[in-house]
């Protein structure tokens, strides 16, 4: 995709999601916009060598009276054969359909719109909840042109990932790649293009914690100026 | 320690392994890795299956897991399960490390977290089907051309960076003030900190990221 990016997650967010302790319905959102966008994916691969620099540099627990057993446990893993086909999965790429519309979508949902069960509509608006989640709060929306897009009424944030088309809103226009991060007390109103329809991803998420307060997150790189 | 990183020569190139001799002993001198040592015994590993190799790697970064383990779980036994799973992990897929995209602990620290998450989603048995190969590209991007760092000099010299300067975490605002004020090579400054090259050149593009979120946001 050549759309340059201009919404990104906060990099509280993209640090959390490279340590692995972001919840992981709204890590499967901020995938989703680093398989979109080449600027998160340098920032989180160099986050990911911060997190190896400081795993090498780890200081090991003193356990002076019950030492782990290390030998035993390399020679049952040496026993081991290596992987002999390293799985390279390179599929073309990967579609969703809604009635006679195909749409492409990242890497990271592959699986799991493989498993996607069925759009149900609502006048200009479909939804199709992705099997992630026992309370299934993960979904791809498709909006037909010219349309208000519902806000939702919850505690926690509500993730909006452009996959196809752009919306627009008070503060300006969102394309493919861009993420919106909406709190509970959010006011705007987003619509589809008049002459446009979008494909997004949905994220409905529990209240994330954060030391540093939360305003950090919903601060994105929005300005950036590259 | 049954094992000590410093006692066993491997059967590759065991030459390669003496590096630090030149080094003064000190306290330091235990947590030394010199640069390239461990993606060479991945590349061992990953060829030959050569165990001593991987008992070099295992000696180093298994009681580390550990104490990261540890720190993630809080319990031993869940912290051991991660150690042995990562380090299966490392044996088993050597051949996927590709020593000229990164580092070795880069590589082991993503194995490690992927390991952890998985074992997290299933202790919590939800029905979630988001996993670790969902959220984590198991390949490569395509590579970025270097932004270059000289565009930034006019950035860094601006007045108002300095206070955002102070407020860096202090592994990048150390790194920056080496290259930038004390105008050290990277190199250099890899060395002098024993720390990969390539940490010192993300440190450097994060807390370049940082400095120009935080002049965007004054702007704003
Ligand atoms: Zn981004």
């Amino acid at each position: 995709m050549t759309h340059a990016v201009k919404h990104h997650p906060g990099i509280p967010l993209l640090e959390q999601y490279v340590e692995g302790t972001l919840e992981a319905d709204v890590a499967l959102a901020v995938a989703a916009h680093i398989d979109l966008c080449p600027h998160c994916q340098q920032l989180c691969q160099d986050l990911a060598v911060e997190q190896g620099t400081q795993l090498q540099l780890m200081k090991p627990v003193d356990t002076q009276d019950s030492e782990p057993d290390w030998q035993t446990m390399i020679d049952s893993i040496t026993a081991e054969p290596p992987l002999a086909n390293p799985p390279r999965q390179h599929k073309g790429p990967i579609t969703v359909q809604f009635k006679d519309k195909t749409f492409q979508v990242p890497r990271a949902l592959a699986r799991l719109v493989e498993q996607q069960t069925k759009w149900t509509q609502l006048g200009s608006i479909a939804n199709n909840k992705l099997p992630a989640g026992d309370k299934r709060h993960v979904s791809l929306l498709y909006i037909d042109k010219d349309t208000a897009i519902p806000q939702h009424t919850h505690r926690g944030l509500e993730i909006t990932l452009i996959l196809s088309g752009a919306i627009v809103d008070e503060q300006g226009q969102y394309g493919v790649g861009d993420i919106l991060i909406n709190t509970p007390d959010d006011t705007h109103t987003p619509r589809t293009l008049p002459d446009q329809d979008c494909l997004c991803l949905s994220v409905l998420s529990a209240p994330l914690k954060f030391n540093k307060g939360i305003t950090r997150l919903l601060n994105p790189l929005q300005h950036f100026f590259y | 320690m049954l094992l000590n990183s410093q006692s066993i020569q491997g059967h590759y190139g065991s030459s390669t392994l003496k590096s630090d001799a030149v080094k003064p002993m000190n306290e330091e001198s235990t947590t030394h890795t010199r640069t390239g040592q461990w993606e060479d015994a991945l590349s061992y590993v990953a060829v030959n299956q050569d165990k001593a190799a991987y008992a070099e790697l295992f000696a180093y970064f298994a009681p580390r897991l550990k104490a990261f383990g540890m720190k993630m779980f809080g319990n031993e036994q869940q912290a051991l399960e991660m150690v042995q799973d990562t380090m299966l992990n490392v044996w088993r897929k050597a051949r996927l490390f590709d020593p000229t995209r990164g580092c070795a602990s880069t590589w082991i620290f993503t194995i490690a977290r992927n390991v952890r998450f998985d074992m997290l989603r299933k202790k919590q048995s939800r029905k979630d089907d988001i996993s670790a190969d969902d959220l984590w590209y198991d390949g490569n991007y395509p590579e970025q051309e270097d932004s270059g760092s000289h565009q930034w000099d006019t950035l860094l010299m601006a007045e108002k960076v300095a206070p955002h300067f102070e407020r860096l975490p202090e592994a990048q605002r150390q790194v920056m003030t080496k290259v930038y004020l004390e105008e050290k090579s990277h190199q250099e400054v890899s060395d002098e900190l024993a720390i990969p090259l390539g940490t010192v050149k993300s440190r450097i593009r994060l807390a370049l990221d940082r400095l120009r979120e935080a002049l965007d946001d004054t702007r704003s």
